[in-house]
Formats: structure tokens, C-alpha cells, sequence
């Protein structure tokens, strides 16, 4: 196997500087900033990080939408802005989470026709294919509605469907489960598996942490368009393995303690979710120190029902490499 | 060039422009009223002789089809800029310009429509309907023509893309064609401006067409018809290399600048 083809993403040095335009007047924007990495062949690969981090603009780079300021982005050792564009097209798609992307006019069977058609697919095979499209995404009883008529959930299934026309070898994925209900999301989650255990390499964004962890082989965390963070996740568990994280269970919300804690610097993050009907708060410290005993006197006010050592989680992870960035 | 894509989206704006009844304002009433209008101007109140009327009907022809081409390719991309496609579009192998040389088609052929209707209007309603002394070259004429408004409607399509004010361009576009494609009034009248006549593609169709249908009408040139057909076809091959370079430019300029989906 040649480089490209074990590798078929290399990005090196990559950097988007927007330039202010006359109009806006808004300053230069460094958007990503001197991003490396590369994804194998088969692998799902997250991109993580707050909003305006820099992802979309990294997959647009990737997919041949944008043009980098300095830096490369290879897909199959072919540079994405070097002239080999049309070829890079022919074998890569993308999936953009939302409403938009589609005619809304045109029924889905439509829809699909006109991509095959773009991406010149054979007369004669558009039919099976886009039978055999619609069957993956589950939408054969809703082909011949007009797309304005869809859900939000149908709407990216066909936005799914719409992007495998071409049968790419890479897909990429920006926030594909964004609004969609519990059971749809996860609809979604394993037909990116599916694609990936044929064989497609999959590079997707996503502000949800439990789907990342889920799905992705590797993950790159960016902040403010710089990488602070990139591995398999137990090699990204490993950066945090020297401080510990407590998990508080109560009856009560401990929002005083909570708010008191916050203005101590001893921690790396603190949040606490209301999960039925109870109050779950995290702590990461900043080191490994025995701080048990403290937080169960801390906290004996709101009805303690657990407490204890966690491992961290991917959010856990996240939270202390975006935070520290930011602070 | 894909074949496909331009069949395809030929297609896709026919089905479009089909389900959306609003278009039937710039397509049907707009050439109808401006006939109506324009006939009444000319005869003043009293005959109505031909090659007046000739003009006037043809005015409306060339409204229907001018303001059909640029309000339809105005249209279709900022469409597309709102609706989000444009990028679906982009991330293919095809080039945006076969998208949008297959609308243009629809277009022109719906443009088509409206100068016919407005014949059949002038014929109806007025019982002035245009006999043509060679039809043998006038729909030959009326169709090149046609053609040539819409390779001049690929070209500023182009231009489309990159401006968010698509509609105040289009506005600002509608009227000054009308006047220098010679299809209101003799573009002789124009005086010092009478240049740019001869820059747009239709000027030369609207006066092949006249001399087609008018016997003893004075050509812009000595040289007829067949010189007028030269020069617009020139002119198209012109304008639609134009809109080629300036397509591949757009692209480059979109790709630096992430324009393309901020609306
Ligand atoms: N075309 C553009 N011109 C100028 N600045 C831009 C442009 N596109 C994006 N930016 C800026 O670049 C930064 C990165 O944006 P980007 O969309 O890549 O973030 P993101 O990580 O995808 O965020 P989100 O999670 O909100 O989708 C933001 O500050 C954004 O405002
Ligand atoms: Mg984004």
C-alpha cells in the first residue's frame, strides 16, 4: 500500500487567514493556525473544539471549498488547491449539519437525480443507485415528496443520501447529527459506522462529546484554530491522567458550594447537570491530591446519595484542554 | 463541458420555475403591459402603422425575454447562495457554469414564450399583429437573438455570484438594454452613446429582425443581415468566453475569501 492510500488525508501546516474584506472592516481572522495531522484509511476521525475553532474551516480546506493561506491539505497525495481539484472532487463528499443544502422544490428522487447527474454518474445506473441511496438513508416511501414537506431528520438523511451519490472514498462530516431527535442521531451514528467499516475514511465534527467518543478511532481538539489536542482517546485520557475528577451526587442543587469552589483556581473545571432529578456535579482538579474527605463535608448539606473517584470522560478531556486554552 | 448537468439543471429550473406561480408576473403580465403601454405611445392616439407597431411589439419581445433572462439568472444563484446549495454544487466535479448554461437554456426558452405571447397579444387584442415579409429569416433571428441574451445572462450571472445585491444590479440592468438594444427606439437617436449599441449581442438581432420583417427597412450597416448574424454570433462567442474566465476568477476569489455562503 502506497503512502496515499494508507494515508488518504495529510494535512501539514495548514492555516486560513481570512482577510478583512472591504465592507465588513472586520480585522484579519486567523481561523486555523498551523493545524498537522493525518487520517488512515477506514478510520473515523472527530475534529473537536467551542464554536468558531476553526472545523468547518478545516473541512472546507479539505473538500477543495476554500483555499489555504499557508500550509497543505493532501486528499490521496493530491494537494486540495493544486490544480487536481476535479479528481479530488470526484472521490470525496460532504454532509453540512442544518436545514440547508437541499432544492426544496424538488422531491428527494429530484434531488438526488440532479447530484448523480453533477457528478456525471451513467444514465442507466442513476435509477438503482439512487433506489439503493434512498433504501441506505431509509427514505424510499417519502422519494417522491417535494423536500419542503420533510422533517428536519429526513431532510439530513437525505443530505446523507446526497452525498454518497458518488460513492467517496472520503466523507466528511460537519455536526451531521445536529438537531435531530435521540433515535435519528443514532441512526446516523451507525450508518457513518457502516461507511466506515466498508471502507470510507470519515472525518466529522460534532459538539457532542458521547458521540465522539462513541464513534471516533482518533480526535484532534482545536481551540481558537490550534491543535491542543490529538490522539486515539485513551492517548487523549492519557494527558490528563495525573488529575483527578470527582463526581458528587446530591438531592439538592449544590449551586452555593458550586459558585464558591469556582472562584478557588484549584480546578481544572467544575459543572454540575440536573440528571432525573438529581444533581450530578464534576470536578477535575488540577493535580492528583486526596480531596475526598474535603468535598463529602462540602457537599454533606445537599443530601450526598454518591461520591467518589471518576475515570474522566472525553468531555472531562475536552473541557480541561479547551479551558486551559482559554484561560 | 457536462452534458448531463447541463440536461439536468435545464431540467431542475423547468420543474422550478413550474411550481412557483409568482414567475408568471415578469414572464407574462410585465411584456404584456409594456406592449400595451408602447403601442399607445407610438400610435399617439391615432393609426397604427406598421413599422411603429413593429417596434413596439418587438420592444415587448425584447422586454419579455431581457427581463425574463436577467431576473431568472439573477435569481437562480442568489437561490442558491440563500438556500445553501451553491456549495453541494461546488464540491462536484462539474463546473458551475454548466449549472448554470442549462437555467440559462430554460430561461431563453421561457423567454422565447413571452416575445411569442406578446405577438399573439399584440394580434388579439389590437388586431395588429406583426406580418413578416421573411419569416424565413426573422424566427431564425428571433431565436439567435434569444441566444444571445442569454450568453449575455451567463456572463452577468457570473457577476451575480459574487454580489449580494443581486436584485439592485438587476434593476439597475433591465432598463438601459432596452434602450440600447435599439428595441424601443432607432439607436441612431442615441447620439455620442450609439457605441454601446454595437457591444451588446441583441442589437444586432432586434435590427436583422427588422430588416427581416420589414421590406425597405435600413439595416445599422450596409452589409444586411448576414453581417449582423456574423457580428452576434462574434459577440456571443465573446460573452460566453467571458463568462468562462470570469467564472473561473469568481471560483478563485470565493475559495480565498469563504464569501460564498455569507449572504
Ligand atoms: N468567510 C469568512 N470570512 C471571515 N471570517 C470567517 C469566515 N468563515 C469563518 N470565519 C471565522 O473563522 C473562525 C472559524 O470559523 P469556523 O466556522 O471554522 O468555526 P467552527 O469551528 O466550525 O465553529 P462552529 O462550531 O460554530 O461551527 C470564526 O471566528 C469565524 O467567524
Ligand atoms: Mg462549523
Amino acid at each position: 500500500m502506497t503512502a496515499e492510500h494508507e494515508y488518504p488525508i495529510v494535512v501539514e501546516g495548514l492555516t486560513k487567514v481570512f482577510k478583512p474584506t472591504r465592507r465588513s472592516k472586520l480585522p484579519e481572522k486567523v481561523a486555523v493556525n498551523d493545524v498537522s495531522f493525518h487520517v488512515r484509511k477506514g478510520e473515523i476521525f472527530g475534529l473537536l473544539g467551542p464554536n468558531g475553532a476553526g472545523k468547518t474551516t478545516t473541512i472546507k480546506m479539505l473538500s477543495t471549498l476554500l483555499i489555504p493561506t499557508s500550509g497543505s491539505a493532501k486528499i490521496f497525495g493530491m494537494d486540495t488547491s493544486g490544480g487536481d481539484e476535479k479528481r479530488i472532487r470526484e472521490m470525496i463528499n460532504l454532509v453540512s449539519g442544518g436545514e440547508r443544502g437541499l432544492y426544496y422544490r424538488l422531491t428527494g428522487r429530484q434531488n438526488l437525480r440532479f447530484f448523480s447527474n453533477l457528478y456525471n454518474i451513467d444514465g442507466n445506473k442513476q435509477d438503482a443507485l439512487i433506489e439503493k441511496l434512498l433504501e441506505i438513508v431509509k427514505l424510499t416511501d417519502a422519494a417522491d415528496i417535494k423536500v419542503e414537506d420533510y422533517s428536519r431528520g429526513m431532510k439530513q438523511r437525505m443530505h446523507i443520501a446526497r452525498a454518497l451519490v458518488n460513492d467517496p472514498q472520503i466523507l466528511f462530516l460537519d455536526e451531521p447529527t445536529i438537531g435531530l431527535d435521540p433515535e435519528i442521531a443514532r441512526d446516523v451514528r451507525s450508518l457513518v459506522r457502516q461507511l466506515a467499516d466498508s471502507g470510507t475514511t470519515i472525518m466529522l465534527t460534532t459538539h457532542y462529546m458521547y458521540e465522539a467518543e462513541e464513534l471516533c478511532d482518533r480526535i484532534m481538539i482545536i481551540s481558537d484554530g490550534r491543535n491542543v489536542g490529538y490522539g486515539t482517546v485513551a492517548e487523549l485520557k492519557q494527558m490528563v491522567s495525573d488529575t483527578n475528577i470527582i463526581e458528587i451526587v446530591t438531592s439538592d442543587d449544590p449551586h452555593d458550594t458550586v459558585s464558591k469552589l469556582l472562584t478557588e483556581r484549584r480546578f481544572v473545571h467544575i459543572n454540575t447537570e440536573r440528571i432525573a432529578g438529581r444533581y450530578c456535579t464534576r470536578v477535575q482538579l488540577k493535580d492528583d491530591t486526596d480531596v475526598l474527605s474535603e468535598f463529602d463535608s462540602l457537599f454533606s448539606g445537599y443530601g450526598i446519595r454518591k461520591i467518589g473517584y471518576d475515570e474522566p470522560t472525553l468531555e472531562d478531556i475536552y473541557l480541561s484542554l479547551v479551558g486551559s486554552d482559554e484561560h | 463541458m457536462n452534458i448531463k448537468a447541463v440536461t439536468s439543471s435545464f431540467r431542475q429550473q423547468g420543474i422550478q420555475f413550474l411550481a412557483d406561480p409568482q414567475w408568471i408576473i415578469p414572464s407574462i403580465i410585465a411584456p404584456f403591459m409594456f406592449t400595451v403601454v408602447a403601442l399607445y405611445m407610438y400610435s399617439g392616439g391615432g393609426e397604427l402603422d406598421s413599422p411603429i407597431v413593429l417596434t413596439a411589439v418587438l420592444g415587448g419581445g425584447v422586454l419579455g425575454m431581457w427581463g425574463n433572462m436577467l431576473f431568472a439568472s439573477g435569481f437562480t444563484i442568489t437561490y442558491d447562495r440563500y438556500n445553501g446549495t451553491i456549495e453541494p454544487i461546488m464540491m462536484t466535479p462539474t463546473h458551475l457554469i454548466d449549472v448554470i448554461t442549462g437555467r440559462s437554456i430554460w430561461n431563453a426558452l421561457i423567454g422565447l414564450l413571452n416575445a411569442i405571447l406578446v405577438f399573439i397579444f399584440a394580434e388579439l387584442i389590437f388586431g395588429v399583429g406583426v406580418s413578416v415579409s421573411e419569416p424565413l429569416f426573422f424566427f431564425p433571428m428571433l431565436a439567435l437573438t434569444l441566444f444571445s441574451l442569454a450568453s449575455i445572462g451567463l456572463m452577468l450571472s457570473a457577476l451575480f455570484v459574487l454580489t449580494r445585491a443581486s436584485f439592485v444590479v438587476m434593476t439597475i440592468l433591465e432598463f438601459p438594454i432596452y434602450v440600447f438594444s435599439g428595441a424601443l427606439f432607432p439607436i441612431s437617436v442615441l447620439g455620442k452613446l450609439e457605441p454601446i449599441s454595437y457591444i451588446l449581442a441583441p442589437s444586432w438581432g432586434v435590427d436583422a429582425m427588422k430588416t427581416a420583417a420589414v421590406a425597405g427597412h435600413e439595416s445599422i450597416t450596409a452589409f444586411g443581415i448576414y453581417f449582423d448574424v456574423a457580428v452576434m454570433i462574434l459577440l456571443m462567442v465573446i460573452y460566453i468566453a467571458a463568462a468562462y474566465i470570469l467564472f473561473g476568477v469568481i471560483e478563485r476569489n470565493i475559495r480565498n475569501s469563504g464569501t460564498l455562503v455569507r449572504y
